[in-house]
């Protein structure tokens, strides 16, 4: 059996891959002197296959916007949804699936992965989400670590996981920039990459940062983890300033402007002070989530989320007030002692106080069931006293997940326009005994149960599962 | 008179054997229950009496004047659920060594680290669990510096007599970890293995010799050969952590040449040598969630493994679910319902997390809701395989306990301070 001693140290950072708005670009275009910048390296190569219109109808479906539907339909086409509820005009060629007994969600999302990262097998060669050489590392990006062929992707595919941000583990205060990936089969990361998703920043609250410095330098201490934060941000501050000083310079045409050097760990803590890039904020304990919204008020950026927010309940209006969602998982605890104060019903709380409530994985296991995770904390709940259905809590890995992206006008729930991210559910996916049996992305049908050609297989699989066998 | 004393001494001993392992002996009659057993969750609604620790009666229409009445509403009520891989008790705190007794970095103690001298009953995860559903668990101990892990105890998550089997079997790790404390060859494990049964033979027959100073030298130290006696007598069984489907094949040859009493645990591709594994009687432990190559002998990982050794014929015991099979130890159920959802029928699973543990480790009356067996059950509001279903009472050895944890009383806490606001 796999033992965990505690948690494999996980960190979550969002990242805006694509920070094109930024003053810089008008300060290169108008001085052919200045130092080129490509702020968009590594762009997404992701395209959406052709596909027939589709429409599902008779089914159960819950939108992700806080409703549930009997007998509906939804129809989408050219990647998007065009109706939903009744099956709007039906388009040539479409495709039609009579649902009946069936549930429809949109495409699950899981905020917190660390597949390609972590891939398995689990060995030491394949360990790259952790860059364990100092307590500041914003420049590194998961992205660049990440394992397409990781097996994992096709079982969270198999569980209805349409998007998922991949993020660098926790052993950093600063752990790296995280991305937010199409969970599709593909050769390169590029080819996952969610187009113009926000990059993410991955910092990490408590013990593990402590735990892994403490004694090769520091921080020893939960101090020590607050003075690491702030030496960086004042950093970031001062080059934030230089750099605007020249921006300003440049772009009023001042060709004696001479551009600072660029640093690397410091872009990615400018693009948090800018607002393009998300933080996500792994923090066990009330009190630190706290500090830890001081801090941003103290330099000026936005927290999008706290994950493993083992504590969150104890805060939830503050969470609801500063418009932070609390990611955390159904139940997890005792690993260490900052995950001590596991309340079944955290998720719910959040949810009850108005804030955004998220239930991530973190886990190459319960990604595959995430439905399950929230359907735990829906029954805790409810016997707590709340009246919560599954219209509304399916938006915990759903709409609130896409909300802490910052890509709620695109995914998370079913609504026309939006993109056509969609899940066919046997049954109830709630009960243990329902499985996703289709899973479109952008309308582009991924994953079929019953058509193996629609069951994608990992290269690292081939000849070690027989095709006859696949790996159920 | 002799009838009189005789009923007035047996009196005498139940109450003191009620007294000392449940503080309240009660008479309490559950109407309208469906019974979950292995042949599944019955259609029809019965009630069930207990007297003391006991069920005293399963049936329709019964009575009973002095019995405070539940009414189960026709929700299912089946037998405390059990995890068969777990360390309720000697790990409180992953990170926090002081509270984890679930292994020793020591060379001279291994095979004789029992777990039954570490387990804390006060531990806070015995309680949340048990409101969860879980009243038993093997409690399995980690490798320290050897392939002998230390002998794993059988826990009931009462308040009283917790350790209800403390010699349940002697852990040993094959496969890469058995490989890695070996010396880095699996060769070197299984030798490790064979040296340690040959000289605990040896040493059984030359005890005397031995101990004035006149035999050979034995891989083992004195405590740890001792505690092998009874593994090599079949008194107590052999419990290998093995995963790959060779693995599995080696140490079910090597039991039967030696005529030891094997159980298996983990094996991740017993699926591909189940009908040899059935063939040698030998039971299984493992957690049926796993799908993923996670190590190199664990490639043909499969969400079908327990569907395929049960229809062999293999008596399989689950853990679950994934690494939380302590501190959740309560989720074994929803390990058990995927596999479900994977073709597992639905009987096996629930005999896999109650009475096939209690036939394997010696509980002959915990597992089955029947007459004559320990009352120690669960009524839960729904199917006990969903993870939409909670329970509603949860007894054992006929004691009722309330439903509450650390946990549930910090959400009481912050409910009422979140409400008010």
């Amino acid at each position: 059996m796999l033992r965990k001693p505690f948690l494999a140290i996980a960190v979550s950072s969002l990242l805006t891959a694509c920070a094109t708005t930024s003053p810089v670009d008008s300060a290169v275009k108008n001085d052919i002197n200045a130092p080129v910048i490509d702020h968009t390296p590594f762009q997404s190569t992701y395209q959406i296959p052709s596909s027939s219109p589709t429409i599902i109808r008779n089914a159960t479906i819950l939108t992700g916007s806080g409703t549930q539907l009997e007998s509906a339909a939804v129809s989408f086409a050219d990647g998007k949804i065009t109706a939903i509820g009744s099956e709007g005009d039906m388009p040539e060629g479409a495709v039609v699936i009579d649902a009946q007994g069936m549930w429809v969600t949109p495409g699950i999302i899981d905020v917190h992965s660390h597949m390609g990262v972590y891939p398995n097998p689990s060995i030491s060669s394949h360990a790259d989400g952790n860059e364990i050489v100092g307590p500041a590392t914003a420049k590194v990006w998961a992205e660049h670590s990440v394992w397409p062929q990781d097996p994992n992707f096709e079982k969270a595919l198999a569980g209805g996981v349409t998007t998922v941000q991949i993020l660098p583990g926790s052993a950093n205060l600063f752990g790296g920039r995280g991305v937010v990936l199409k969970n599709v089969p593909s050769i390169t990361m590029m080819g996952m990459k969610f187009p113009d998703a926000p990059h993410s920043l991955k910092i990490a609250c408590g013990e593990n940062p402590k735990r892994v410095y403490g004694e090769k330098g520091g921080p020893y201490t939960r101090m020590g983890n607050m003075a690491g934060y702030r030496d960086a941000w004042i950093k970031a501050q001062a080059y934030d300033v230089e750099w605007t000083a020249y921006e300003k310079k440049a772009a009023s045409g001042d060709k004696k402007a001479k551009a600072p050097s660029k640093n690397p760990e410091m872009e990615t803590l400018r693009g948090v002070l800018n607002g393009d890039i998300r933080i996500h904020n792994h923090c066990y304990r009330a009190d630190e989530m706290a500090n830890m919204i001081e801090l941003s008020k103290e330099f000026g950026y936005e927290i999008a989320a706290f994950h493993h927010a083992v504590e969150a309940y104890k805060i939830a209006p503050l969470l609801a007030e500063n418009n932070i969602c609390g990611v955390v998982w159904a139940d997890w605890w005792g690993f260490k002692q900052e995950a001590f104060d596991l309340v079944r019903e955290n998720a719910a709380l959040l949810d009850m106080v108005g804030a955004c409530a998220v239930i991530h994985s973190d886990d190459e296991i319960q990604i595959q069931r995430l439905t399950q995770e929230v359907a735990k904390v829906m029954s805790a709940a409810n016997d707590m006293g709340l009246n919560l259905d599954r219209a509304r809590t399916i938006s915990w890995v759903t709409f609130n997940a896409a909300k802490s992206l910052g890509l709620e006008d695109k995914i998370g729930s079913l609504e026309v326009g939006k993109n056509a991210d969609v899940v066919l559910w046997s049954g109830d996916p709630f009960s243990v005994y329902s499985k996703a049996d289709k899973v479109w992305i952008d309308g582009a049908l991924r994953f079929d149960r019953k058509q193996p050609h629609l069951r994608p297989t990992s290269d690292f699989n081939l000849g070690i599962v027989r095709p006859e066998g696949d790996r159920p | 008179m002799k009838t009189m004393t005789r009923i007035l001494a047996c009196k005498v001993m139940v109450a003191a054997i009620t007294f000392t392992s449940a503080a309240i002996a009660e008479t309490v009659l559950i109407k309208n229950a469906r019974v979950v057993s292995d042949q599944g969750i019955a259609d029809q609604t019965t009630d069930i009496l207990i007297e003391g620790e006991k069920i005293s009666r399963v049936g329709t229409g019964l009575t009973a004047s002095s019995a405070r009445v539940i009414d189960a509403k026709g929700k299912p009520v089946s037998a405390g659920l059990f995890n068969a891989d777990g360390q309720i008790g000697v790990r409180e705190l992953g990170s926090v060594p002081a509270t984890v007794d679930a292994s020793a970095d020591s060379e001279h103690f291994t095979a004789s680290l029992r777990v039954a001298d570490a387990f804390n009953p006060s531990s806070v995860v015995v309680p949340y669990n048990r409101s969860l559903g879980l009243t038993h668990s093997l409690i399995q101990p980690d490798n320290g510096k050897s392939i002998f892990a230390g002998i794993a105890s059988v826990v009931s998550l009462g308040e009283t007599d917790n350790v209800v089997v403390a010699d349940a079997a002697m852990v040993v790790s094959l496969g890469e970890r058995g490989s890695a404390l070996a010396g880095g060859s699996r060769a070197a494990a299984m030798a490790t293995l064979r040296a340690a049964i040959e000289d605990t033979r040896d040493y059984i027959e030359n005890k005397s010799s031995y101990n004035a100073g006149n035999r050979r030298s034995y891989s083992l130290s004195r405590h740890d050969l001792s505690a092998l006696v009874p593994v090599v007598k079949r008194q107590l069984p052999l419990l290998v952590r093995v995963e790959r489907a060779v693995d599995i094949e080696r140490v079910l040859e090597f039991a039967k040449n030696e005529r030891l009493s094997l159980i298996l645990s983990g094996v991740s591709e017993g699926w591909r040598v189940a009908d040899k594994i059935a063939a040698a009687k030998v039971p299984v432990i493992f957690d049926p969630i796993y799908n993923l190559p996670t190590s190199y002998e664990s490639l043909g990982t499969r969400l079908d493994n327990a569907k395929l050794l049960h229809e062999a014929g293999v008596t399989i015991m689950f853990t679950g679910m994934g690494w939380q099979n302590t501190h959740n130890a309560y989720l074994v159920r929803q390990s058990a319902g995927n596999a479900v959802a994977s073709g597992l029928p639905y009987g096996a699973a629930i005999a896999a997390i109650s009475s096939n543990p209690a036939k394997i480790f010696g509980l002959p009356s915990y597992g089955e809701i029947k007459r004559g067996k320990t009352a120690t059950i669960v009524v839960w509001s729904g199917d006990p395989l969903e993870v939409t279903s909670n329970p509603r009472h949860v007894f054992i050895s006929g004691k009722e306990y309330d439903l509450e944890s650390r946990s549930s009383r910090l959400r009481d806490r912050y409910y009422q301070l979140l409400k008010a606001e």
